[in-house]
């Protein structure tokens, strides 16, 4: 078989497993019929002989992974037992903060820290969860990011393999061909919430995003992104459903290419939250009205101009334990003032966070897997690459990533990905690896 | 004669049929702080211990210095803080359904709730003179007193209705004051972190009580990342996907490499000019 083939086939039947993974990942049961069919013996046993402290123990131990208030209870009734013990005021302060009751959290740490058999170690993580908390309870809460790095792509363009011949016979212009290079890139993302303290939940949300990249050789390939949001968030009273709230929010997006300004998009959209459990599930609908500006290298911008229409789902929460889940669903119509510009896309992805403490001290290790597709068809032909052909393109991509706590607040991030696009029209086809790392500062 | 027999005997098998579900065990009492007491349905009062079974109608009281915790077969549970009187009015569960409903009242002192199945379908309240409090899914202390009953929501949503009228609470670490069943609910906003504190210590072991149950003595609990076993119960670290630009760039850049090359291909060279000798 030749390469070319080859690899044609191994992108449909990757391009067709990655749903598939998609579904079986996100479908993995909150917790599994071995917890289940070992904690009710155990809670019987609890019932029937609850000074058995070792069984409750066990218990309490294994409850946490699909029932938090279950555990509170055991804790609380070990604790009866001993009130000096830090070790199980600590559990009681995490299962209280994983429940949101914030203040109880930080009754429980607080009085964990005054005991005599606390560990440095302890003491350490119990300090870190009672700074968290202190930041959850202000009226005025910042989060966000800073990250810097280098990057290297085997496909910088995102570009087809150089010499691509267009279905008009000509050959596709090797500027922006598949070609490797690197790049420095600077990132950031601030988060701002504003609680007005009230019953309802209300708050004002705001959040900014940037982030620009230097190529070292394929200076057309420059770009650099900036986006705001902001809306007030309503909380919706209600004895049925658990945290529900809705939020109207505005865009405003710019970004720069090949070092000149190229896009400016302008828009609103509604989002709402609602909290199943720990599921925290976000549904959006929004329009932005995109301007790109033509550019000498990118002369047909302009026809890109027009409305992006997006609706989506975003969910996260967790999976077991340390394991957790974020994904997004998302349809999205443009309505681009050259036709075959304009395209319905459909797309997933999901991320798969896994924290864990591999050296012991507490100190948290991140190891992300994450994988998406993405289904794109375009409205018409493209008369100057594929006169006869109306383009789609299926895209999909692997990747994980990790962060490695260094000192406080600073990590180090490694980032491995894989996409590939399959096209109908060669010129739409492309695969790019590429290795991101530098360092990430979290708030 | 054989009708009073035979009425007699309808009457025992009534008692005997009864009886059974009269003192069906609801729950246990897992920690016992001395003095604790408890008055069953027809029974005397007596003090409670470590493992007896709580039965339907049954009253459970503490002095100044007793504190108690109950479990509920389904999965709930009550610490109950000094001087405190409660009485369980009603409790059903079916665990095969996971369906029934319970009635605490409180008469005296104070409490926390910790949610079970039956919370968790909105079936559990708890009465005071002042209000009925229905919890749906949550977590929540209760204490009255003087000034009639205070509510702080631990998690969960809380739905208080009286004489005046009904309030839902449904942050945590947020809590209203009830001063009689006619009297409107009053928002009290985020109680002081102090006044948390003071309820979670008043609802367990004061130092050198161990809840009737000795020898418990450390517990070799995994954290998360601490010790050679890893525990379940570990806080989600917040966490963002941070190649949110990256992935914006990316798409920009994608569709500027799609649609930027087609009129910046040179023109094909025109055809080499004939040239048509000997003429």
């Amino acid at each position: 078989m030749k390469d070319g083939t080859w690899r044609a086939s191994w992108n449909r039947c990757a391009g067709a497993l990655a749903p598939a993974l998609l579904l079986i990942v996100s479908s993995l049961p909150a917790k599994s019929q071995t917890t289940s069919d070992l904690l009710n013996p155990l809670f019987q046993g609890i019932l029937a002989r609850p000074a058995d402290f070792n069984n409750a123990l066990q218990y309490a131990t294994l409850a946490p992974a699909g029932d938090i208030e279950s555990a509170i209870s055991t804790y609380e009734q070990l604790l009866f037992y001993n009130p000096n013990l830090a070790n199980v005021r600590f559990e009681l302060g995490v299962l209280y903060y994983r429940l949101g009751s914030y203040e109880m959290a930080r009754s429980y740490f607080a009085s964990a820290l005054t005991m005599k058999d606390m560990t440095p170690g302890l003491r350490q993580r119990t300090e870190d969860l009672i700074a968290a908390i202190d930041k959850k309870l202000q009226p005025d809460q910042f989060s966000g990011y800073v990250q810097s790095g280098f990057r290297y792509q085997t496909n910088a363009a995102l570009g087809p393999a150089a010499g691509t011949t267009l279905a008009s016979g000509r050959v596709f212009n090797n500027a922006f061909a598949a070609r490797p290079d690197w790049n420095w890139f600077g990132a950031f993302g601030l988060n701002y919430v504003h609680d007005f303290e009230d019953q309802a939940g209300n708050t004002f949300e705001a959040s900014a995003l940037g982030y620009d990249a230097q190529q070292f050789k394929l200076h057309q390939f420059d770009i650099g992104v900036m986006e705001l949001r902001a809306g007030p968030r309503f909380g919706i009273l209600s004895d049925t459903a658990i945290g529900l709230s809705i939020k109207p929010y505005f865009i405003a997006t710019g970004a720069t290419l090949a070092d000149a300004a190229y896009y400016g998009g302008l828009g609103g959209g509604l989002t709402a939250r609602i909290k199943l459990g720990d599921v925290s599930l976000d549904p959006y609908a929004e329009i932005v009205q995109q301007s790109f500006r033509n550019q000498t290298l990118y002369p047909l911008a302009s026809g890109m101009s027009g409305t992006l229409s997006t609706v989506g789902l975003q969910a996260s929460g967790p999976v077991y334990a340390s394991l957790g889940f974020q994904s997004r669903v998302t349809y999205a119509h443009t309505d681009a003032n050259f036709n075959p510009f304009g395209y319905n896309a459909y797309a997933g992805d999901i991320w798969l966070p896994w924290n864990f403490s591999p050296l012991g001290d507490g100190r948290t290790w991140t190891l992300t897997p994450t994988a998406g597709v993405s289904w794109w068809q375009y409205n018409a032909p493209d008369p100057t690459i594929a006169p006869n052909t109306t383009p789609n393109i299926l895209e999909w991509r692997v990747g994980l990533g990790l962060e490695v706590p260094i000192w406080k607040l600073l990590n180090l991030g490694f980032l491995a990905q894989y996409r590939a696009d399959v096209s109908n029209v060669p010129a739409f086809s492309m695969h790019d690896f590429s290795v991101t790392a530098g360092p990430t500062m979290r708030f | 004669m054989r009708s009073s027999r035979r009425f007699i005997v309808a009457l025992t098998s009534a008692l005997f049929a009864a009886a059974p579900a009269a003192a069906q065990q609801v729950g246990t009492a897992t920690a016992v702080n001395p003095l604790s007491e408890s008055t069953p349905p027809g029974g005397s009062t007596a003090p409670l211990v470590v493992g007896a079974h709580i039965v339907h109608k049954e009253r459970v009281h503490t002095t100044p210095a007793g504190t108690v915790q109950l479990l509920f077969t389904d999965k709930s549970s009550m610490s109950i803080a000094p001087n405190t009187d409660i009485v369980i009015d009603e409790y059903v569960y079916d665990p095969n359904a996971n369906k029934g409903h319970m009635l605490v009242s409180l008469t005296q002192g104070a409490l926390r709730f910790v949610g079970g199945q039956l919370s968790h379908q909105g079936e559990a309240t708890i009465t005071t003179s002042a209000a009925n409090i229905g919890i749906r899914g949550g977590t929540v202390t209760v204490i009255q007193g003087q000034n009639g009953t205070k509510v702080i929501n631990v998690a969960g949503i809380i739905k208080i209705v009286n004489g005046a009228g009904t309030f839902l609470l449904t942050r945590s670490d947020f809590g209203v004051l009830i001063q009689g069943w006619n009297t409107p609910i009053q928002d009290l906003g985020r109680i002081p972190p102090g006044d948390v504190a003071f309820y979670q210590a008043h609802t367990t072991s004061a130092p050198g009580q161990n809840g009737g149950v000795p020898g418990f003595t450390g517990a070799n609990i995994g954290h998360c990342g601490i010790g050679s076993v890893q525990g379940t119960n570990c806080p989600q670290v917040p966490w963002m996907p941070s190649e949110a630009g990256q992935l914006d760039a990316s798409q920009i850049l994608g569709n500027a490499t799609n649609f930027g090359p087609a009129q910046n291909n040179p023109p094909p060279p025109p055809p080499p000019p004939i040239i048509i000798r000997g003429r």
